[in-house]
């Protein structure tokens, strides 16, 4: 090719990507397919929902408009607002152990020492492993009768737990399943975080005769913030989602039903598609505000930590 | 001393995660008998339960689905959220609402998403195919996928392709010889955790797939049957249903102290 022809195409190139290629067309040009599947998959439903909730609808008959009276029924509901409390019990216990003990372990680990990567890459295990797949195996270990769990409280003379089929303690091994495979996700976002830390601080404190609590309290905690907030903010959004563990464990008896379980048996067990609706509503209204007030904490944290 | 103590602490973390992986391989090569007796350490290791999901109740099949599923929606929502990715954090499309309606996709729930769609797929005859549930899983995994690749793009100095468009460079030169190989690793890791997801997806794949395009995860709940838990073979599938994502733990922890920085922090 000569250089005249190089020049040529490159101008012929440049008419047919100038349009394309300004600032102002290509962004939304980039984000087209993104927008095609949320609006299929996010506002269909959602519309759909929305549509369902005021209608009475169990398959046989067509809908039936009803008004409010689906959200009065769910509202009046003892049985759903158990699982609504019982969901957000969970969701604080399970996200306190996981920051504590993710906070522990990221500390740590937060030097250099043999093996380290090996070390860290085996703690990210729990994390990719099917969570179904780790709830049977769980249902398994804690059996009352033929589980490891008890067999080894056995030779300690401590007595066999009902860990999965009394109502007391059920839901505390749920939580516990749910911890052991979601503390590694704190573990590595704060372990980032602690090596991201800005040395010259930590060191100037020190220097001042700061105690190590105090450093950590006033130093790192504060400069930890967001990514704490970021932490139980994905994991609220995903902890009121709960269902694997309790399909792989109770099933939602023995007094482990939550949120998520109590719809899915009201759409899909009793095919009530428009209590169903108006109980995915409130769901995702309940989360949209935890997420907001959680997401303006994080605006407000990224504030103060710069 | 306190190298000991510090040692001692590793171990029992080590402990505390791996423990519970091994029981699996362990209650799998078990026979029948003894995966009712705990109390006997040393057993005698047999593949029965690797012979009973091959030939009783062949579930190879669905390894075989659960890969399609799982490799092409990958590829699906990388092709989808990549770009847009890109726009968001180069040209803050939407001026940061649209990021977050995006991210809130995952905040519906997935249960009550599952029923506008049972019925649009009953009606379109996508219950129990493969596209079906390929669809749903861009679904699942656009949201966050979009959500990391974002924090990578963010920390891609815009200067970069401020010199290589002074350079003379196009959009799709600049995006090819400047931002992919700066993306890559982000995208690896974005990557594997998309298909780790739709490897591990239970809830959509149980109530969207019966028999023909059944995945793993939903294999290992048909063990629960309604009269009793078959433990070995469900330990023995389990086994080989968690070898992928063992390979892609290996495959990550070279990265991942990197890559779960979620550079969107940095602001």
């Amino acid at each position: 090719m000569t250089e005249r022809a190089v020049v040529k195409s490159l101008e012929t190139r440049k008419t047919v990507w100038q349009v394309l290629s300004a600032d102002a067309y290509i962004k939304w040009f980039l984000i087209v397919p993104l927008l095609a599947v949320l609006s299929a998959f996010m506002f269909y439903p959602l519309f759909y929902c929305l549509y369902m909730s005021f209608h009475e609808y169990v398959l046989r008959a067509p809908p039936l408009y009803i008004g409010v009276e689906n959200y009065r029924t769910v509202l009046h509901d003892a049985v759903f607002w158990q699982a609504v409390g019982r969901t957000f019990y969970v969701l604080v216990v399970c996200i306190a152990v996981e920051l504590s003990l993710g906070m522990g372990i990221a500390l740590l680990f937060n030097r250099e020492f043999r093996g380290q990567n090996t070390i860290r890459g085996v703690c990210l295990l729990p994390l990719l492993i099917s969570p179904l797949a780790m709830s049977l195996m769980w249902n398994y270990m804690l059996h009352v009768q033929f589980g490891i769990v008890n067999q080894v409280l056995v030779w300690l003379r401590l007595g066999a737990v009902e860990w999965i089929s009394n109502p007391k303690i059920a839901i505390y091994s749920i939580m516990f399943i749910s911890i052991w495979q979601w503390t590694p996700f704190s573990i590595f976002v704060l372990l980032a975080g602690l090596r991201g830390l800005p040395k010259d601080a930590l060191e100037a404190a020190r220097v001042d005769g700061a105690s190590r609590w105090f450093t950590f309290r006033r130093l790192t905690l504060r400069m930890l913030m967001p990514l704490i907030i970021i932490i139980v903010l994905l994991r609220t959004m995903w902890l009121i989602r709960i269902f694997d563990p309790l399909y792989g464990t109770t099933r939602g008896g023995v007094g482990t039903e939550m949120l998520d379980w109590f719809i899915y048996r009201i759409a899909f067990v009793f095919f009530d598609v428009g209590k169903g609706s108006a109980l995915a509503i409130f769901s995702l209204y309940v989360t949209i505000v935890l997420c907001a007030i959680l997401y303006r904490q994080l605006i407000k944290a990224l504030g103060t930590a710069r | 001393m306190r190298r000991v103590m510090f040692w001692i602490a590793v171990v029992i973390v080590l402990c505390a995660f791996i423990l519970p992986i091994a029981w699996v391989y362990v209650t799998s090569l078990k026979s029948p008998e003894d995966i009712f007796r705990p109390e006997k350490l040393a057993f005698l290791p047999t593949l029965y339960n690797y012979k009973y999901i091959v030939t009783v109740r062949p579930s190879l099949l669905e390894f075989r689905n659960a890969l399609i599923i799982t490799l092409a929606s990958t590829a699906l929502v990388m092709g989808v959220s990549l770009p847009a990715a890109y726009s968001f954090a180069r040209f803050n499309t939407g001026g940061g609402h649209l990021l977050f309606i995006t991210i809130s996709t995952r905040m519906f729930p997935p249960v009550v998403a599952a029923i506008p769609f049972f019925f649009l797929f009953r009606d379109w005859g996508l219950l129990d195919t493969h596209l079906g549930l390929i669809l749903l899983y861009i679904y699942f995994n656009m949201s966050f996928a979009t959500f990391l690749l974002y924090g990578f793009f963010r920390e891609i100095p815009e200067e970069l392709e401020h010199a290589a468009m002074v350079d003379g460079y196009g959009r799709l030169s600049i995006f090819r010889k400047v931002i992919f190989p700066l993306i890559k690793p982000g995208a690896a890791i974005t990557t594997v955790f998309c298909l780790v997801w739709a490897w591990n997806e239970f809830l959509f794949a149980f109530l969207f797939t019966r028999r023909v395009a059944r995945t793993v995860a939903v294999g290992l709940a048909v063990f629960w049957g309604s009269i009793e838990i078959q433990w070995g073979p469900m330990a023995a599938l389990m086994g080989l249903a968690i070898l992928p994502t063992l390979a892609a733990a290996w495959f990550m922890q070279r990265f991942i102290i990197r890559g779960l920085t979620f550079g969107a922090v940095k602001g």
